[in-house]
């Protein structure tokens, strides 16, 4: 915004491996950070409220709502958004290839956050129960799939990764 | 032909879309950005009616960063609405009054978001406050304040339809009951929010990118509502982040285009989600007074319905989703004495409009709700009072409709199986219960867009053997891309990997009525299967010259094209796509399609066959009640829907769960809530669309039904599979605690004071 750039803060952060130095107004979020100044679009905004899920990515390995979080959060931390899951080879993380496979994907809108908070909670816990699955991902909403096949994808990747992911 | 004679239909494979959606690299709207792009917002009114005294926009103008601020002054003054609908009664800003909260009083575009924001601050309006109206009790009043001059009473719109002879047919009845059902205004709540970017170019042309459900038809409205020739308007549809109905004409992309051709610079607007909740067009409320007769053998007599819908402060499709809408429930069973009257009345509230299922979940829950009570009158079990009056093939429906493959008798009877109706039904004193209902819906409806019925589509091959299927078709989410890439896969012997589906642009893709009416698959899926197997005719006539066989011994399949009986001559088919590219000057092999199903525009009672075939299914629910809370807890749900064909079993049953939980959302929670006009949950903290903890398990049953007129048999399934789950629910609440509820959501409250009420 012109005429606020002596209010700007400095910042370091690490975004899916790759290192970042940056100047942020304290009030932007990391929403807009990733999306408008460091060009990850994957990361989706659906309600700028922390209430749909759409926008969650990793901090330090935890599922965060963006929207609400204040890029200065971010300083000395590791951020990991949808686009940081594959590895550099392009072979998808055995989340996002279950999701494939379950067709647990519709609209897509809701996918990445989605994928994200699995992924955290298969760190966290690697044989989760269906009830732990549907407790984890209560926060990301879903007006598609039902959540039916989410659960599957999450419930089949943990069976068959144990834990690997 | 079985299942096993096809290389991919029927079978489980993922979507084409996939695996761009997983990695987050899909463009929606809102990730494109253009040299030069303003963002735009708009100023909305803060009273439910109110007359507009004057508007400056002076201070707003002269804010740094500030390219552009409309009103109504910068826009043609000639009244526009829904296709559909014959009402005109919008304009793209308000003029003189504003008719509900949220109502577009002027907008801005400026640099960036926060200074649009700023400006909107500084535009001063002066409102003198006019009497409102909230209810359609309130607003049918003779003596109520005029929301639109033209409209008497606030009267929207008035139809009376009759067929048989319902007097006789009470008479004959052993039975009649009365009742009055109400559904409420439910949100749809797809996650992207709607916006678009508009842009000018030097000739005068407008290009509207956004994720609009129906481009071709949007450019009629549009081309209309902003006074520009149709040739001068393009619309490029983006990726779209769920619509459910909700993404048809937007007025938010004529707010864009106002703006973008004032500031000369592309311009880029975006809901926010209290503006989602506020402004969009969400499910048409209805009060619905319902009496049916019955004969003690089962047989239903007549049916007679007087429904009040709210249409909100514009007629956008409210006066199509209640005229088209709620009369297909009289198909489900074999009606024959009718009594349908209409009335949709306008309040000061948002605009009411399309909704997966477009008015019959809201009928059939009093319909499906009246049948379990129907079936108690006369003692009759409910599944079998469904099964001895259910439509059946062949049948000619009171309306017209004419029943090709018709598989809801399987429907009910497999879901009864599945959720073990007969031992489960009888349960005493467990709190437990289960309930049944049914639902039929149209695959296309040929009497909602008057100009044409059908879908065209092309499919080119090109030399590399890509294959590419151009429509106007649009995917919303549901699969769309995906089963016309199985439909052209199937019939050219290549992998789905080697098809990709291109997003309608308006200058390119032939003219599609959009996806609406589940008619994406039987429809648009037809013209791409003959577009397919026109390129497959035009790729086998260069293969038979190549292998020097006759073109009816050739088949295509595993990406190569063999001479029948002789496996060891064949040509792989990008071989046979290049020679055929390189030897006709270039052209790349373009199949074009067009399916237009039989189908017919009713007539002026709205008697007609207007869909090419008609899709069918039963859901059961099983819930437990607690009689202390008055909590509903669903067990579980079975769905079995007549899909005709199952083009891809995965993605067909993500659109039965899918639609199912939206079901349960309209059944137990969701429900917008107002105060003088005021909406008091716009958004997702306090308007509670179901979560991952809301929902029981849900086994979907596909009934296939082979349609005589589908692409490989298959019709659609996305709207009806959300129907029948809140009468499911409400009548199973009735077999586990004794309570009828008869408006929806039902809420904890609402179990508690029917459990009292029974005590009492």
């Amino acid at each position: 915004m012109p005429g606020t750039d002596d209010m700007k803060i400095k910042i370091r952060l690490n975004v899916n491996g790759f290192p970042y130095e940056t100047e942020v107004e304290p009030r932007r979020t990391l929403l807009e950070l990733l999306r408008e100044d460091f060009e990850l679009t994957g990361t989706k905004e659906g309600c700028g409220l922390g209430e749909c899920g759409t926008c969650t990515v990793l901090l330090d390995g935890r599922p965060i709502k963006s929207c609400i979080t204040l890029a200065v959060q971010a300083n000395g931390r590791e951020v990991t958004t949808i686009e940081g899951l594959e590895k550099p080879d392009g072979t998808l993380h055995p989340i996002q290839q279950a999701f494939i496979d379950h067709g647990a994907i519709q609209c897509g809108f809701c996918t990445p956050g989605m994928v994200l908070t699995a992924k955290a909670l298969l760190d966290e816990n690697p044989r989760p129960t269906e009830i732990e699955v549907r407790r984890a991902i209560a926060g990301n909403l879903c007006r598609c799939t039902g959540y039916q096949k989410i659960v599957e994808a999450i419930l089949a990747t943990a069976e068959k990764e144990g834990g690997a992911g | 032909m079985t299942i096993d004679d096809f290389s991919i239909v029927g079978k489980r494979y993922p979507r084409i879309d996939a695996q761009d959606k997983v990695r987050g690299r899909t463009p929606y709207l809102d990730d494109l950005k253009f040299p030069g792009m303003l963002y735009g917002k708009v100023l909305r009114s803060p009273y439910p009616h109110a007359r507009i005294l004057r508007i400056d926009t002076s201070r707003a103008e002269k804010l740094l960063g500030v390219r552009a601020v409309a009103t109504v002054e910068d826009t043609p003054k000639n009244k526009f609405g829904s296709y559909r609908s014959g009402v005109r009664d919008e304009l793209i800003f308000a003029l003189d009054k504003v008719r509900y909260v949220g109502d577009e009083v002027a907008a801005v575009a400026a640099i960036d978001q926060e200074i649009a924001r700023e400006a909107l601050g500084l535009i001063q309006v002066d409102y003198e406050e006019l009497p409102a109206v909230f209810s359609m009790d309130e607003a049918m009043r003779s003596d109520a304040p005029r929301i639109h001059e033209e409209a008497d009473r606030n009267i929207a719109s008035h139809t009376i339809t009759v067929r048989g002879n319902p007097e006789q047919g009470f008479e004959e009845a052993d039975l009649v009951l009365e009742d009055r059902f109400e559904t409420p205004l439910q949100i749809h709540g797809y996650l992207e929010p709607v916006g678009c970017i508009a842009a000018w170019d030097s000739a005068g042309k407008l290009t509207i990118w956004a994720p609009s459900q129906n481009p071709s038809w949007s450019r009629i409205i549009f081309s209309e509502a902003l006074n520009v020739p149709m040739g001068r308007l393009r619309v490029v549809q983006t990726f779209i982040g769920g619509a459910f109905g909700g993404k048809l004409e937007q007025k938010l992309y004529l707010v864009a285009a106002i703006l973008a051709k004032k500031a000369r610079k592309p311009v880029k607007m975006v809901n926010a989600r209290n503006e989602e909740f506020q402004t969009s067009m969400p499910r048409v409320p209805m009060t619905i007074h319902l009496k049916m007769g019955i004969k003690k053998d089962g047989a239903l007599t007549a049916k007679e319905h007087r429904i009040f819908a709210d249409n909100g402060a514009y007629t956008k499709y409210a006066s199509a989703v209640v005229n088209l809408g709620t009369y297909r429930v009289d198909g489900l069973y074999r009606l024959k004495n009718i009594r349908n009257e209409n009335y949709l009345i306008y309040t000061n509230k948002l605009p009411t409009s399309a909704f997966r299922g477009f008015g019959n979940p809201q009928i059939t829950f009093a319909m499906e709700s009246m049948l379990d009570q129907l079936a108690e009158g006369i003692g009759m079990d409910p599944l079998e009072i469904r099964l001895r009056n259910a439509a059946q093939p062949g049948d000619i429906t009171a309306h017209g409709f004419k029943y090709t493959s018709c598989g809801l008798k399987d429907c009910l009877k497999q879901v009864a199986e599945a959720i073990e109706w007969k031992s489960k039904r009888n349960r005493r004193g467990s709190r437990r219960g289960v309930g049944v209902s049914a639902t039929s819906h149209v695959c296309g409806n040929r009497s909602f867009f008057p100009l044409f019925d059908g879908a065209t589509a092309y499919v080119r091959i090109d030399e590399g053997g890509k294959v590419k299927v151009i429509t106007g078709e649009v995917e919303v989410g549901q699969g769309l891309l995906t089963a016309y890439a199985t439909i052209v896969a199937e019939e050219l012997g290549v992998s789905t990997s080697e098809v990709t589906v291109e997003a309608p642009d308006t200058d390119i893709a032939p003219f599609g009525l959009g996806t609406w009416g589940d008619r994406g698959t039987f429809i648009g899926g037809g013209a791409v299967k003959l577009a397919a197997t026109d390129a497959r005719k035009q790729l086998l006539d260069r293969a038979a010259e190549m292998l020097e066989a006759d073109v009816s011994d050739l088949e295509c399949r595993e990406g190569s094209i063999f001479v029948k009986g002789s496996p060891e001559k064949n040509l792989p088919f990008a071989e046979v796509a290049s020679t055929a590219v390189y030897t006709k000057g270039g052209a790349t092999i373009l199949g074009k399609g067009t399916f237009i199903p039989n189908s017919e525009i009713a007539d002026q009672t709205r008697y007609g066959n207007i869909s090419g075939t008609y899709a069918f299914g039963a859901q059961a629910a099983e819930v437990e009640v607690d009689e202390e809370t008055g909590e509903v807890r669903l067990v579980s749900v079975v769905a079995a829907h007549d899909v005709g064909r199952a083009l891809n079993r995965t993605t067909t049953e993500a659109q039965i769960e899918g639609a199912t939980v939206q079901g349960i959302g309209y059944a137990l929670f969701e429900e917008v809530e107002f105060e003088d006009g005021v909406m008091l949950n716009p958004g997702f903290l306090n308007y509670r669309v179901p979560t991952a903890l809301d929902i029981p398990p849900i086994t979907s049953l596909l009934v296939e039904t082979i349609d005589p007129a589908g692409p490989f048999g298959a019709k659609g399934v996305a709207e009806p599979a959300m129907t029948p789950t809140a009468p499911a629910i409400a009548n199973a609440i009735y077999n586990a605690v004794g309570i009828r509820v008869k408006s929806l959501p039902i809420t904890p409250e609402k179990v508690l004071e029917g459990l009292q009420k029974k005590k009492a």
